[in-house]
């Protein structure tokens, strides 16, 4: 077991420098003109000779590329990770003061699509091609095809409109004032949670009718166990293992969704930041957002391996 | 006694004409899935409006008219207007155009790029394959729309950088499977019987493997388009998918929210509905394609 995890932490490692200089090559050597990016085409025009190489040099950016990206390495090993172009505020405490609230987010939403997926699933199963089968995987082809942040606007204005509801704008941490605090988090946990059962609730469906039709559930049910019991301390443990891998990359889904699904809420999270930063053009925010994003996707994507290596020694000796 | 060897007639194998074999798929196709169908009935018509958008369309998409603005749903303009008095009907009808053009390319580009690189990788092995492995992991170390969100913004707004944005976090489906396809196809005795017979890697490639691709290519083709339409309409509402005037699902939900405090209704419902519509008519006339053509592939992709 814990060659196993050091195999994978190792593995992680290496992830998480190519993820680095792909992030680097992305969004420091595409753009062609750094300052093009920052002031615009137009704005950019407008800048002196002497003013170009100025703020070129200020920057950071007239050095050599790979002293550029360690400057960056060196930037985040210290942990303030840089400075925004327009703001005082550094990265590091911008990630600080809105993390916490995307991060509930992400906790809101997985803990509500297991609590729907699942039962859903196990309905699906018990009776499979029932009409509450068929209606229950309508509604999860649905949701996939619905766009989160556009659920979020109706919800919002549904709000607005029948009960002239609406979540207060400031962030506040849940331990200062826990119900202005979950007012502001609730709603786009809900929209994102709602997605991610959809899939959960496919998945879990098709692997417990996989596990349904294995001997060990066929001898629980010639013991004379119920279908209901069977399934439930049977089948569905061992059903559970793809959902937790799938659960996993979903995470994934959830910190990107969580962008245009706050902006639709208006909720002063990390993914509003990262949306502020696409439009102000502010490379050096986005350059560490991406990366920020990309290390807790992988690093997450770890803890599900080494939770399933636990759970299944099959995979542990691999 | 004189013995007469039985006449056998030659048997010719004549292909049926291509729009033959297509209308038989087709029946087929209904046949085997008809709510598929049905969905894919729907899907064609939204083809087609975007096909013949400007003739469909009751208004110029662009042509605002400061007489008639923010207007809710009525008899002149069905979907209302927005706040400089534009129609949403014709604008959704438009968005149709910039959303599958996009998605179409995005997803050809990207899964045709992965899937060859995954037959090289595949096919040669060795220490290609392995950097390779490793690539399409760094890739697939960022969530999708992020890497898109990223790559949009250092490229400039455009068409091209949408396409090419939404195309690259394809690039590493295609490659994976693809890859697990070839794996399994080297090993085929058919295979190692062409290689005896001294024939070149590209020949092998091209003649041998290639076509028994085609199947796990089509299928991760049409499952990704409602992937790509939805990617798109977020890049579009966060403001680095195709720039206004021309309108998008995602920059008219986006307008939306910049049209006041409170966004009007009617400019919120359409878009969205359509983004769905069209999401769940490609996915559900995919899902059909895959099971008609490998059911084995059934969650797989």
């Amino acid at each position: 077991m814990y060659s196993y995890i050091l195999r994978r932490l190792a593995f992680g490692a290496i992830t998480i420098v190519g993820v680095s200089i792909l992030v680097f090559v992305v969004l420091r050597i595409l753009p062609g003109d750094p300052l093009v990016a920052i002031f615009g085409a137009d704005g950019f025009t407008k800048l002196s000779e002497a003013e170009r190489a100025g703020y070129m040099k200020a920057l950071g950016l007239s050095d050599p590329l790979w002293l550029q990206y360690f400057n960056w390495v060196k930037d985040i090993a210290r942990g303030d990770m840089g400075r925004s172009f327009f703001r005082s505020e550094s990265v590091a405490e911008m990630i600080m003061r809105r993390g916490p609230l995307t991060a509930e987010i992400a906790l809101i939403s997985v803990v509500l699509s297991w609590v729907v997926g699942i039962p859903v699933a196990i309905i699906s199963a018990l009776r499979p091609n029932s009409i509450g089968d068929n209606l229950s995987r309508f509604i999860s082809i649905l949701f996939l095809a619905i766009p989160g942040f556009w659920l979020g606007m109706l919800i919002m204005l549904g709000l607005l409109f029948w009960f002239g509801y609406r979540a207060p704008l400031a962030g506040v941490s849940f331990f200062v004032d826990p119900w202005s605090n979950l007012q502001i988090v609730l709603g786009p946990g809900i929209v994102l949670g709602l997605g991610q059962a959809a899939y959960i609730a496919r998945m879990a469906r098709s692997s417990l009718l996989e596990v349904i039709r294995e001997d060990y559930v066929r001898t629980a049910r010639a013991k004379g166990l119920s279908g209901r019991l069977v399934i439930i301390f049977h089948a569905l443990p061992n059903a559970l293992l793809p959902v937790i891998t799938l659960s996993g990359i979903l995470l994934g889904f959830v910190l990107a969704g969580s962008i245009p699904v706050e902006r639709a809420f208006g909720t002063p999270g990390l993914g509003f930041a990262m949306f502020t930063a696409v439009n102000e053009r502010d490379v050096f925010v986005m350059q560490n957002l991406v990366f920020l994003y990309a290390c807790v996707f992988v690093v997450l994507n770890i803890m599900v391996d080494v939770i399933i290596a636990w759970l299944d020694p099959r995979i542990r000796y691999q | 006694m004189s013995v007469t060897s039985p006449t056998v007639a030659p048997v010719r194998f004549v292909r049926p004409s291509l729009l033959r074999r297509i209308g038989k798929g087709t029946v087929r196709f209904v046949r085997s899935s008809p709510l598929s169908a049905f969905w894919g009935v729907i899907a064609t018509s939204i083809l087609l409006m975007a096909l013949l958008a400007p003739e469909i369309a009751p208004y110029e998409p662009l042509q605002a008219n400061f007489r008639r603005m923010s207007r809710p749903p009525d008899g002149t303009n069905w979907f209302g207007t927005d706040q400089i008095g534009r129609d949403t009907l014709s604008r959704v009808i438009h968005g149709s155009r910039a959303s599958l053009t996009v998605a179409a390319a995005a997803v050809l580009l990207g899964t045709t790029f992965g899937a060859l690189w995954g037959l090289a990788s595949g096919y040669f092995g060795g220490r290609f394959d392995i950097i390779s492995q490793r690539i399409i992991e760094f890739l697939q170390s960022f969530p999708d729309l992020i890497l898109a969100m990223a790559i949009a913004m250092a490229l400039g707004a455009g068409t091209g950088t949408v396409i090419i944005a939404i195309a690259v976090t394809r690039i590493p489906f295609g490659g994976r499977i693809i890859r697990s396809v070839v794996l399994s196809l080297k090993e085929m005795s058919y295979v190692e019987a062409a290689r005896s017979l001294g024939a070149s890697h590209m020949r092998m490639m091209v003649r041998h493997i290639l076509p028994q691709c085609i199947a796990p290519y089509l299928i991760l083709a049409t499952t990704h388009l409602g992937v790509a339409i939805i990617i798109e309409a977020a890049l579009g509402f966060l403001g680095v998918g195709i720039p206004p005037p021309t309108p998008t699902w995602g920059n008219m939900l986006s307008d939306s929210l910049n049209a006041g405090l409170v966004p009007p209704w009617w400019l919120v419902l359409f878009p969205g509905l359509a983004i769905t519509i069209t999401v769940l008519a490609f996915n559900l006339l995919g899902d059909g394609i895959r099971d008609m053509l490998d059911p084995r592939l059934r969650g797989a992709v």
